[in-house]
């Protein structure tokens, strides 16, 4: 190897420049995603691989979950096929604001936030907040976590709420479920916080976990869509409120939390 | 240590792995045919082909893999109006990356074939692009053996970053089990075990032909 | 679909950047010093008279470097989960023994490339085998190898990426987070990639040209 490098001290600026001048591009306006979606014949569907019993990896390691059952009954209504893409809380928006996904059924919670960013559909669960700690733990509810490490998904209504709601507890925060809740399993983090249903989803897996704090704030779930695609998103919504009337969201609903939808799908009619 | 984790799942594990050898042979090949254009482009008289890779060569070099991944699955999808899956993504950022390392190895390579080879070429009635192509670049390579496997051997081990962008290569699917099983031991050990015999095997193979086809100078 | 850039957010967010390459930084350090540790180690035992040094250190140098670094990571992480080590040092440790593997290499070439005749002429002047060791072949060495050691530190800096895998908020976890909090995903990531490139070439540079100075230079003047 020789002295000289091959890098100039001038790529850098060079670099800069370059990228300015694609930010200044106009980016490209893509198709309507309804009309895409017929033209491909397929929905590309942003699901949890993490996030049970959402989205989640069975031992059979499939992808399955309650958001996987809805997005099929979305394709079946639509007549095309299905294809899962992995998302995960920080990514499940700027895929689909980038065009990766047509749609996104992450265990997503609507918010007038993220209303700036993207569009939802109506109302398809509604969870609550809650914590999960070791069976041994001392913690019992929210003031019990000063001073604790709370781990936590990035990306998430989670991480606002609980800093509200306990400002004086450490939150962790990480790139995804999983590792979230490997952090509690390994003893990182005392305490884990995320939906109830998602908690009591990993508190199945795992002997020896207990849910506690009881259930603070509310968490509506929406399917998001882009910005105007309104097409698309009239279709979810049809195809949640005929769920729900058909009887088949409770079937599902079931299937997935072993207890009865506590809140109904609102419903609209025809004509 | 219990490996019955591993032997449950090693359907699963076992088409992870196939995966990841048919992306590493995939990458290796397109990056090295990438790296070569590049490598010769870098050393074109024509200062804006010249420019241009080595504006590219220098980019790259300076970004870690994990980024250009980044920026190939989620940045540029708005930019350009298509999307790609998370394995055309992966694909492309490694063939991008090691296209930009290849390129200065070829270069190093060409500019070690002794210069009278290329005098010769050109006394003998060789163009200059038949002289580089019949002469200097079936020498370089030769030279190059060590340094080529050397790339594709860190290929072999780039795939493993696929899995944070979700394709279900092997430590992919190796972490989606452990994520439902929690026996991080043996599925590591598993883990490590592979990735040793495919890449030591393939360094082996990178060293066998030097041996047979090594320019001994 | 329409995508506007908000540049701004860049911004915004310039505290978290600037802690995240920070950590950048402190990661690649301290991986550093771990792995010229390990690797002159490593590398001067590989040369040894002695066997089960030189075997215990192509051992690890083989199975440091044939398996990914990732996975490295992982396995200080997840795997020794009874060490329960912090992430930052479990990065640190994965990185100085994965590169720890490619020091030890470099300095065994390196003390190949140190004529015999060297070491023979510091025998004959009657200095201890040790003492023929520090003060005539292991500056030869040293400064055979300068080079590549320079772009040891580079790379190790593009390297510390990855320990936002393993939660480690260095400046890729800062941008997922930007990401996760804005959804702009595109400046985010350009931005990093503007920050690694300035940062990997400032030290290339500043590397390069202490060691021109402080090693070659100095040796060239006889």
């Amino acid at each position: 190897m020789t002295w000289s490098t091959t890098r100039s001290r001038w790529v850098p600026a060079l670099a800069l420049l370059f990228l300015g001048l694609l930010g200044a591009l106009a980016p490209v306006r893509a198709d309507d995603a309804l009309e895409a979606i017929k033209a491909r014949h397929k929905l590309i569907a942003g699901v949890k691989n993490d996030t049970p019993p959402f989205g989640y990896i069975d031992d059979k390691n499939e992808v399955v979950g309650f958001d996987v059952d809805i997005v099929r009954e979305i394709a079946k209504a639509l007549e095309v096929d299905l294809e899962l893409v992995k998302v995960t809380s920080p990514t499940r928006i700027p895929l689909l604001v980038s065009g990766n996904i047509d749609l996104s059924a992450a265990s997503m919670t609507h918010t007038r936030e993220r209303e700036g960013a993207i569009d939802f559909s109506i109302t398809y669960y509604t969870g609550a907040q809650s914590l999960l700690v070791p069976a041994e733990s001392s913690i019992k509810g929210l003031d019990d976590l000063s001073g604790k490490t709370v781990a936590v998904q990035q990306g998430t209504t989670l991480e606002k709420t609980l800093a509200k709601a306990a400002p004086e507890a450490k939150i962790q925060s990480f790139r995804d479920y999983t590792t979230a809740w490997l952090a509690l399993r390994q003893g990182r983090a005392d305490a884990f916080t995320g939906s109830y249903d998602v908690l009591r989803g990993f508190a199945r897996e795992a002997p020896g976990f207990q849910i506690v704090g009881g259930k603070f704030s509310l968490e509506p779930f929406g399917i998001g869509v882009r910005h105007g695609d309104w097409q698309l998103r009239n279709v979810v919504n049809a195809v949640l409120q005929d769920l729900w009337t058909s009887g088949r969201y409770r079937e599902i609903y079931l299937k997935w939390f072993q207890v009865e939808p506590d809140v109904p799908i609102e419903t609209w009619p025809k004509g | 240590m219990d490996f019955s984790v591993v032997a449950r799942n090693l359907p699963y594990l076992v088409a992870a792995f196939a995966l990841t050898l048919t992306t590493a042979a995939l990458v290796i090949a397109g990056g090295t045919v990438t790296g070569v254009l590049l490598g010769l482009a870098r050393g074109a008289g024509a200062s804006a082909v010249r420019g241009a890779a080595m504006l590219y060569i220098g980019f790259i070099r300076g970004t870690p893999l994990l980024v250009v991944l980044f920026v190939v699955y989620f940045a540029l999808p708005p930019l350009i109006g298509h999307r790609f899956t998370a394995y055309e993504a992966a694909v492309i950022g490694f063939i991008a990356f090691i296209a930009a390392y290849i390129a200065e190895d070829v270069r190093s390579g060409i500019l070690s074939v002794p210069r009278g080879q290329i005098e010769a070429g050109l006394a003998s009635g060789l163009s200059r692009g038949q002289a580089l192509r019949l002469v200097v670049l079936p020498q370089a390579i030769r030279r190059m053996i060590p340094a080529l496997f050397n790339q594709f051997v860190r290929l072999l081990k780039f795939t493993s970053v696929a899995s944070v962008i979700g394709v279900t290569e092997l430590t992919g699917a190796t972490l989606a089990v452990n994520a439902r099983e929690f026996q991080p031991l043996p599925l590591l050990a598993f883990l490590a075990l592979a990735y040793f015999a495919a890449c030591y095997a393939l360094s082996l193979v990178g060293r066998w032909l030097n041996r047979r086809y090594a320019i001994m100078s | 679909m329409s995508y506007s850039f908000d540049w701004g957010v860049l911004w915004r967010y310039r505290e978290a950047l600037l802690g995240g390459f920070a950590l950048t930084l402190a990661l690649s350090i301290v991986s550093l010093m771990g792995a010229l540790g390990v690797g002159m180690l490593a590398g001067a035992a590989a040369e040894s008279e002695r066997r089960w040094a030189r075997v215990i250190a192509a051992a690890y140098v083989e199975i440091a470097r044939n398996v990914p670094l990732l996975v490295h990571l992982y396995v200080w992480y997840l795997g020794l989960t009874t060490l329960k080590l912090p992430a930052f040092w479990c990065g640190v440790l994965g990185l100085s023994l994965y590169s720890g593997a490619y020091v030890a290499e470099i300095v065994r070439s390196g003390l190949q490339a140190v004529p015999a005749g060297q070491r023979a002429a510091g025998l004959a002047s009657g200095l201890s085998p040790r003492q023929v060791l520090r003060h005539i072949v292991y500056p030869q060495a040293l400064r055979i190898v300068a080079p590549s050691l320079a772009g040891l530190f580079s790379q190790l800096i593009k390297d510390s990426s990855l320990a936002s895998v393993i939660s480690v908020a260095e400046l890729t976890f800062v941008a997922g987070a930007i990401e996760g909090d804005t959804f702009r995903t595109f400046e985010a990531y350009i931005g990093i990639t503007v920050l690694y490139l300035v940062a990997v070439t400032a030290i290339s540079q500043l590397t390069l040209r202490t060691l021109r100075s402080r090693i070659v230079e100095p040796a060239m003047r006889y």
